[in-house]
């Protein structure tokens, strides 16, 4: 009964050694110790660096992931819904009508969003 | 039908009292008219009960939390409460007419019938009560309109300290009363009369819980019926309008003690421990208001104290197991003293609030009909043979006569004494020649006070007769037994005028002076004293508390005990959230370890 | 009609607020408060319409996530009048919200549409969605006046403790999962009960299961967050946190130890999270000078209290004991509120001399203290009375003792207010100015309190055919 677990293990033996591993390639191949200015930048694709190493977003990109994750998310709920849906339909209507009014409760609050500008990059 | 009559006695007064304060405020001639009309209507009401055959109790479920606690908002009506509502209603009718002309040009108008209503709302809730709780709120209501009542001249200093004095002393009573009546709950299970009647049997086999119980309950009756040694509130309560003296501080409040003592006869009379503690106090506040009337000199405080002397002799009746006689006594008191301070407030009126006797004399030519009624109370409260007080006062002597000598004696004495200076007051009031240009000038008291006058003269008269009594209130069965006491009841009463009229005739001042007598035994000086030092203790005790154990123990306990877990917090280097998440995973795996690993 | 109609109205009634603050730009958002509050009033009303029933174990589908019993109708009439009482002391706050009235007006309704979903459920999966909608609106609300910084801080703290409850919560409903394959609480009890049971995994999951409602229900060691949150939020919603929030976690608490008391185990925890949230929430409410840290202290106390009812298994003590809470908080909250417009502090000292500044909400104050200490003749005497009954009857001898000597002490820091209100001289003299409609609230509250002290019937009645859900199912 355990054995069915076996790919589980698989997976941690692996995600360990594969952390594990890197760490100490990099510690055998790096030359460590030895430091200089330039080596300590942070790396960006051979341009020199400006400005600090966290750049500051805009609020607003924040709001937008915010209301992308929310949709995208919703999405999620739809795919379990879309597989029973051909098989649950004949029998009773339940399943369309629980779905329509997720979805408009979501227009709503998409609705809601557009009219309060929180997709509106400018303002 | 038969239902709605004690709720309408009960509600109305309420009623009156609610609209006048939320509508008629502001007009006191409406709402003196509405109060009047409710107690009058509740008095019609009152007689059409006593007539109607119903005994039926009444009982809606106000708190049911049984088996714990059950507290029904019922009435009682027999014959008992019936009488009862009968005097409070018909003399507090009467109260309220006299008082359209005795307050008529009052500014508080309004605000003194409002209160007036509340009072009669919450006297007539006692008399209906069938448990404690009801019967203790409504115990607490009468406290508090009679604060209202007493401190209606709330801008002299003297009313509202009276006030003040007279809640203060009743509140000690009534914690007495309360603890009472959790004892007797918590024995029974029961708050309500007839179901701890039914109990009783359980708790006499505890007679020193029982003789404790009765005590404390008879602390409520000492309260109200300001027995010693809580009795010092009556005389100074004589600062609030004099009807409010005839209605709360004669006729109704204070016989409220008694009254509630005569419904829970079953509890105190099985108790003769209690009894014996009972009769004694009674007798001593008996004797001893007498002895302190006979130096007074303003004509209410010698009411008042009478007041307090004829409660003794009501309560001496009590421990001597004799409710019907208490209640006889109540029921002829309740009118002739009624009558008497009515005809002092008519006096005191139609002498521009003049209280002091030495300085009136020669009135009974002026106020013709105000002598001629204070006679027939004087004669009633004396115990002249055949007005009423003869009657009720010879049934308590005689009970006194076959139960214990001491008892009667001073009884008998307090009889001579009553006799005395109730001569001394008639004497010096109403004969002689007047003494000041206010008693010279003094004219008859107008029609809507010397109405109520001799509509009181009536019962005061009559109310003894047996063939009267007994359509009343069933009178107790001794007074037959001994021919002797009406006979010396009578002789004290007549050596007590005799010497009241050959001290008192013809004189310009006092010619006793026992500054004993007239400093009142000295009670409310010891009182003062004693408060004084209680609230020193007190107050040293509670700053003691304050600062050693709230401050230096709780306080600082409990910071420096924050402070430790902050230090030892500060020892990880984290930040307050991190502190709280840590705290909160802390406490997670302690009361994982609580429940699963223990 | 069914009673899920009630949560549904409450959900459209939110959404069409909402809608209205975003289309109807040029209107007074203040409308919006007392169009949310008429629509509750009519959803109240309609409460009183829809049929209850006994749960029914064998119910499929949605049914056999959601209950219409007594107790569940009590609790959402309970939510539906908080919720309308919050919105008038919101409205007496407005003045101090920067931005976003009408969102803060509509957000209420959907805590209020959560907290009925809540009394009804009875499934943890139920339980767990409606939990959420409860609690993400809250995370908006306690952090509305942001740039506050110490509201932000409650915010912020709120929002990670909480979701650290919610985490746990989950993880003891997987547990619990695991181990009896059920999430409807009535199969989970009856897995609970049998013998074959494993016991350790069963109790670890319950363990955490009521960490995640202690934490709601704010009692130790879950409630270091309370001080600091009521503190901060607007007082609005520290009043909605105190009372929704927590009869919420209480009817919950109730539904799910239906299932957890078959564990002996359960209810010793019980008695002792009892115990210790009674000791600190009182003590540490002694030395408060600030009003509103000291009512979050009392709130824990209150909770201690709750609780000692929950573990006596008395549905009705706990209910009353919630109906008078909710009037007294809400009613002192609201003093508050109208006293801090004017002040500008929440301390004590900003209550000094209150009886001569405004005798009225002196008054209010002084009832409400007192119903809080459990004066008797107040509905708080009554709340402690049945729950102290509760406890004897089930002979929680210590837990009794400890109850009574807190009271004592909470008696010393109520008290503390009403000396302030009436016997210091006020700093200032001008009389404070707040709408007729908080008047006539505090007006209604303190009679419902005064009423409820001397006439318990209605409630107790109410209560009666909505009592013990934990028996009824044993």
């Amino acid at each position: 009964m355990l054995s069915e677990y076996l790919p589980v293990l698989l997976h941690i033996v692996v995600a360990i050694g594969f952390a594990v591993s890197a760490l100490l390639v990099s510690v055998l191949l790096g030359k460590s110790g030895r430091t200089n200015r330039t080596k300590d930048t942070a790396y960006e694709c051979g341009m020199v660096p400006q400005g600090e190493a966290q750049p500051r977003f805009s609020v607003k990109f924040y709001l937008v992931a915010m209301l992308f994750i929310l949709f995208d998310l919703e999405i999620v709920f739809m795919y379990p819904w879309a597989v029973v849906y051909r098989e649950t339909i004949g029998a009773d209507k339940t399943i369309l009508w629980s779905m329509l009014s997720f979805v408009s409760i979501l227009m709503v609050g998409y609705v809601y969003a557009l009219k309060k500008g929180a997709l509106d990059w400018k303002n | 039908m038969s239902s709605a009559l004690p709720w309408s006695i009960l509600l109305l007064p309420l009623a009156s009292a609610v609209v006048i304060l939320l509508f008629t405020l502001r007009s006191g001639r409406v709402s003196s008219f509405t109060s009047v009309l409710a107690a009058l209507a509740a008095f019609l009401c009152s007689w059409a009960l006593f007539t109607s055959e119903n005994t039926r109790a009444i009982e809606l479920t106000w708190i049911d939390l049984r088996p714990l606690l059950y507290v029904p908002l019922g009435f009682v009506i027999d014959g008992l409460s019936k009488t009862m509502l009968l005097v409070v209603t018909g003399v507090g009718a009467l109260i309220h007419v006299y008082s359209l002309g005795y307050m008529r040009n009052d500014a508080g108008k309004s605000r003194y019938f409002a209160s007036l209503s509340l009072f009669m709302f919450s006297m007539v809730g006692i008399v209906l009560s069938n448990n404690f709780v009801m019967m203790f709120i409504f115990w607490e209501l009468v406290g508090v309109s009679s604060y209202l009542l007493i401190g209606h001249w709330f801008e002299r200093d003297a009313a509202a300290e009276a006030a003040k004095k007279a809640f203060l002393t009743n509140r000690i009573g009534d914690f007495g009363f309360m603890i009472g009546i959790l004892m007797i709950w918590s024995a029974t299970g029961s708050v309500v009369f007839r179901e701890i009647a039914m109990q009783m049997p359980q708790i006499i086999a505890h007679p020193g819980f029982l003789t404790i119980a009765a005590l404390l309950v008879f602390c409520g009756a000492a309260g109200k019926s300001a027995q010693f040694p809580l009795h010092v509130w009556l005389p100074d309560a004589m600062e609030g309008p004099t009807p409010i003296s005839a209605l709360i501080h004669a006729a109704t409040m204070v016989a409220a003690g008694v009254y509630m003592l005569v419904r829970v006869g079953f509890l105190v009379q099985s108790s003769p421990a209690a009894l014996g503690v009972i009769v004694w106090i009674g007798t001593i506040t008996a004797v001893m208001a007498a002895l302190i009337a006979t130096q007074q000199s303003d004509i209410k405080r010698i009411l008042a104290y009478s007041t307090l002397s004829q409660l003794g002799y009501m309560v001496m009746a009590v421990g001597l197991a004799s409710g019907e006689a208490a209640m006889f006594h109540l029921f002829t008191h309740a009118f002739f003293k009624a009558l008497l301070f009515l005809g002092a407030g008519a006096i005191i009126i139609m002498l521009h609030h003049e209280q002091n006797i030495w300085n009136m004399g020669g009135l009974a030519g002026k106020l013709r009909v105000t002598f001629l009624t204070f006679l027939v109370g004087t004669l009633a409260l004396i115990g002249c043979p055949p007005f009423s007080g003869f009657w009720s006062k010879d049934a308590i002597l005689a009970l006194a006569y076959t139960r214990s000598m001491p008892i009667f004696v001073l009884g008998l004495f307090t009889a001579f004494l009553t006799a005395f200076y109730m001569t001394r007051l008639l004497v010096v009031v109403f004969l002689g020649k007047p003494r000041t240009d206010a008693a010279r000038s003094g004219r008859e008291a107008p029609i809507v006070m010397t109405v109520p006058l001799l509509l009181l003269a009536i019962p005061a008269f009559l109310a003894g007769f047996s063939f009267v009594a007994t359509r009343f209130l069933p009178l107790p069965q001794e007074k037959e037994a001994v021919a002797l006491v009406p006979v010396l009841a009578t002789l004290a009463m007549i050596a007590g005028v005799t010497l009241g009229v050959v001290l008192y005739r013809n004189r310009e001042r006092e010619p006793l002076n026992i500054a004993l007598l007239r400093k009142r035994f000295f009670f409310d000086e010891f009182y003062t004293w004693l408060i004084g030092v209680t609230q020193g203790t007190l107050a040293r005790l509670s700053d003691f508390f304050d600062h050693w154990i709230i401050d230096a123990g709780a306080v600082r306990g409990l910071s420096s005990a924050t402070w430790g877990i902050g230090a030892l917090l500060r020892l990880f280097q984290v930040g307050n959230l991190q502190a709280y998440s840590f705290l909160f995973g802390l406490g997670i795996v302690g009361l994982i370890y609580f429940t699963i690993f223990r | 009609m069914q009673a899920a109609v009630l949560e549904i109205s409450a959900l459209v009634l939110g959404i069409f607020l909402l809608l209205c603050e975003a289309f109807a730009g040029a209107l007074d958002k203040r409308r919006l408060a007392y169009g949310g509050i008429f629509g509750l009033g009519l959803i109240l009303l309609a409460s009183f319409f829809v049929t209850a029933g006994p749960l029914q174990p064998d119910a499929v589908g949605f049914w056999s996530f959601y209950a219409a019993d007594p107790l569940a109708l009590f609790f959402k009439r309970f939510a539906l009048a908080t919720t309308m009482l919050v919105l008038i002391m919101m409205l007496e706050s407005a003045p101090r919200i920067q931005s976003g009235l009408g969102e803060f007006f509509a957000l209420p309704i959907f805590t209020c549409a959560g907290l009925m979903w809540m009394a009804s459920a009875i499934d943890f999966v139920m339980i767990f969605v409606s939990l959420e909608l409860v609690t993400m609106s809250f995370y908006v609300l306690v952090a509305y006046t942001r740039r506050n910084p110490v509201t932000l801080e409650a915010g912020v703290k709120y929002l990670i403790l909480s979701a650290l409850s919610t985490g746990f919560l989950v993880y003891g409903i997987t547990w619990v999962f695991g181990v009896t394959g059920e999430t409807s609480l009535a199969r989970v009890a009856a897995a609970f009960s049998q013998p074959n049971l494993e016991r350790a995994p069963a109790l670890f999951g319950a363990v955490l299961i009521l960490v995640g409602l202690g934490f709601k229900i704010a009692a130790v060691p879950f409630q270091i967050w309370v001080a600091d949150v009521y503190q901060g939020a607007p007082t609005a919603v520290t009043a909605y946190l105190s009372v929704g929030s927590k009869a919420a976690g209480f009817v919950v608490l109730l539904r799910v130890l239906s299932a957890f008391f078959i564990l002996p185990q359960v209810q010793r925890l019980l008695v002792a999270v009892a115990i210790a949230t009674l000791i600190y929430g009182n003590l540490a409410a002694l030395p408060q000078t600030n009003l509103k840290r000291l009512l979050g202290y009392s709130s824990i106390a209150h909770a201690g209290y709750l609780l000692v009812g929950v573990v006596s298994f008395s549905g009705a003590a706990v209910g009353f004991y919630l109906v008078s809470y909710l009037l007294m908080t809400l009613l002192s909250f609201t003093v508050l509120i109208v006293v801090a417009n004017s002040a500008g502090g929440e301390e004590i000292s900003d209550f000094d001399g209150l009886s001569k500044r405004s005798p009225f909400l002196a008054l209010a104050m002084m009832i409400s203290m007192l119903s809080l200490a459990g004066v008797p003749f107040t509905a708080g005497f009554f709340g402690k009375f049945m729950v102290f009954d509760a406890a004897i009857q089930q002979h929680q001898t210590a837990l009794v003792v400890v109850a009574v000597v807190t009271v004592a002490c909470g008696f010393y820091y109520y008290l503390k207010v009403i000396r302030a209100m009436y016997w210091e001289s006020p700093a200032r003299a001008a009389p404070i100015a707040f709408s007729q409609l908080s008047r006539v609230t505090m007006t209604g509250l303190m009679i419902a309190i005064i009423t409820l002290g001397v006439y318990p019937q209605p409630i107790l009645r109410a209560l009666s055919d909505a009592s013990h859900p934990v028996t009824a199912q044993r």
